[in-house]
């Protein structure tokens, strides 16, 4: 804040713009998507191209039709569903797990941040063991994870909502602690002058301003809590999932290779979903009253 | 004569930084009287915002005595006896300029419908009253720079320290700035003191009481250069004969150690 130069004089704007009509809007949207639409696209393109320059199998890469075909014929297990409402369901369930762990992560790391803000000390004690702890490979800590508490009797989401904080709250922890710290000099000179106390500092300086470093680490979090949310449906035996779907379409691969891209997709689905839900998130908090958000 | 608002009692200041210690301010004994409009200026690292932070108890002398309303200057700013201006604005971005207005009276426990008045008062003071609504961002320099002034003024207090306010702003703007804020000091019931450092001579001359010229690191007082030129001041202040004169007493002290 401090540090910024002070904007020119001939930035006299006036008040905030004034809301766009719907129409307009529906046009920026559309002007906004495009880029992603054109990607897609050319993706689409270069995998059948690919196939018919370089004569790809079906079994290693197979036609997008027979993926879309897969996906909408019955699968052969009890409910008789086609594959997309499979998919879909599927999608949900590991949707819940990660937004379990997104939340329980993500208080877990804010709380982590505030208290080393506070305490410097406990930072220097604990902060190796945080940092540590996100090297421990989360394939060797689902299944431990997933057996211990099931011994103690807690049900397997609790479970998996655990190996979804477990990756969640690290980049929750240190982002929000970085943006706790970000208060300029001046700006926290200024509260000095008011003889502000410690929590009125920390309510209307450090954690306003750290707002835009939280949405950041949220948003990496998010992917996070999704890897974590399949990871831990493979040693929790699942029966439903995006995990369980990856794991039995690789199983079959050999059969039906179309599954497991419809399985990656599900995969996907579940983390752009998540992903947009916090970006829009910090578009309503954040986005209205920033320079680089609006 | 009553006692002074501020007391610099042989004040050294000496920073700890990573290059060894900083000399910043050395010896500086200076009275400031109740209601006194102080210009505070010299050479770029003389120790000026030094000697504005000690009195807001930013920072801590390293020798000497200071008393701020005849109390140490940590007991003035936790009784919230100055408002700061720093050389930028420093406004909260994620707060308007209404709220940011209000920040210090919201700090100071003032119930909501009273803080509300006391900031649309302070808007129109500062002429920004259509701004009230609106972010930091959106707002030229200068305007920012009225808000953080209105800012400062909103709890009333007996001191106001500013800190090269005007630094940033443009000839026209400045000399539009420099009458506003002599029309807010002089408008109200008593005079607040105040202590305004700058590097444009004119401005020292034209806005203050006294001129304070400091020497070269370690900073020093090394003049004192009383302005008798009437008030209210106006434009044609700054073409009076007398006015050219205190400038030059002014320039030749900056010249001179
Ligand atoms: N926190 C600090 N740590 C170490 N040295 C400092 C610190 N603050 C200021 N100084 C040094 O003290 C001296 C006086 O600094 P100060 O900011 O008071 O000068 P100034 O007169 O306000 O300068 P300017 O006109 O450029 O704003 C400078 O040499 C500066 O480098
Ligand atoms: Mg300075």
């Amino acid at each position: 804040m401090a540090e910024k130069p002070l904007p020119s004089l001939q930035r006299i704007t006036p008040a905030a713009p004034a809301s766009a009509t719907p129409g307009a809007s529906l046009r920026a949207a559309v002007r906004r998507s495009l880029p992603v639409a054109g990607v897609i696209v050319t993706l689409l393109i270069a995998w059948e191209a690919s196939k018919l320059a370089f004569g790809i199998s079906d079994q290693r890469l197979p036609h997008l039709g027979a993926i879309i075909e897969v996906m909408f014929t019955r699968t052969q297990g009890g409910t008789g569903n086609i594959l997309l409402a499979q998919m879909l369901l599927n999608a949900w369930s590991t949707f819940q797990v990660a937004l379990g762990g997104f939340l329980l992560g993500g208080m877990l790391g804010f709380g982590l941040a505030v208290l080393f803000m506070q305490l410097p000390m406990l930072e220097r004690g604990l902060m190796p063991y945080v940092i540590g702890s996100q090297t421990v490979p989360i394939l060797a800590i689902a299944p431990m994870v997933v057996v211990g508490l099931g011994r103690m009797g807690a049900p397997s989401w609790a479970a998996k909502i655990t190996v979804a904080a477990y990756l969640t709250f690290f980049p929750v922890t240190i982002g929000m602690l970085r943006g706790l710290r970000a208060a300029s000099p001046m700006s926290l000179d200024l509260m000095r002058s008011y003889a502000a106390s410690p929590a009125q500092i920390f309510w209307r300086l450090r954690l306003p301003n750290s707002l835009p470093y939280l949405f950041t680490s949220l948003k990496v979090a998010a992917s996070a809590s999704v890897i974590g949310a399949i990871v831990a449906e493979l040693p929790a035996g699942a029966r439903e999932g995006v995990g369980m779907m990856i794991l039995n379409a690789a199983q079959s691969y050999n059969s039906r290779p179309p599954a497991l891209y419809v399985a990656i997709l599900a995969a996907s689905l579940v983390g752009v979903t998540f992903y947009g839900m916090v970006a829009l998130a910090e578009r309503l908090i954040v986005g209205s009253q920033r320079t680089n958000g609006g | 004569m009553s006692a002074p608002m501020i007391e610099f009692d042989r004040v050294s200041k000496i920073y700890q930084s990573g290059g060894g210690p900083v000399n910043a301010l050395h010896d500086v004994s200076l009275s400031i009287a109740a209601g006194e409009f102080i210009a505070l200026i010299g050479p770029s690292g003389c120790g000026k915002s030094t000697l504005m932070r000690l009195v807001g108890d930013l920072e801590q002398p390293s020798a000497g005595g200071l008393r701020v309303r005849g109390k140490t200057a940590h007991q003035a700013r936790l009784d919230r006896d100055y408002g700061i201006v720093f050389q930028s604005p420093v406004l909260y971005e994620w707060r308007s300029i209404r709220k940011n207005v209000e920040l210090p009276l919201e700090i100071m426990g003032q119930p909501g419908p009273q803080r509300h008045a006391r900031a649309s008062e302070l808007l129109r003071l500062v002429g920004l009253s259509d701004f009230g609504d609106a972010y930091p961002h959106q707002l030229s320099g200068g305007m920012q720079q009225r808000a953080a002034i209105a800012r400062a003024l909103s709890f009333e207090p007996a001191i106001l320290l500013m800190d090269e306010p005007f630094g940033a702003l443009d000839e026209i703007t400045r000399e539009r700035m420099q009458l506003e804020l002599l029309s807010i000091w002089d408008g109200g019931p008593q005079r607040t003191t105040v202590i305004f450092v700058t590097h444009s001579i004119p401005e020292a001359v034209f806005l203050a009481d006294r001129v304070v010229v400091m020497s070269p690191r370690p900073g020093r007082v090394e003049r004192l250069v009383t302005v008798d030129l009437p008030r209210p001041r106006s434009f044609e202040t700054r073409e009076d004969p007398r006015f050219f004169a205190l400038v030059t007493e002014v320039r030749e002290g900056l010249r001179e150690h």
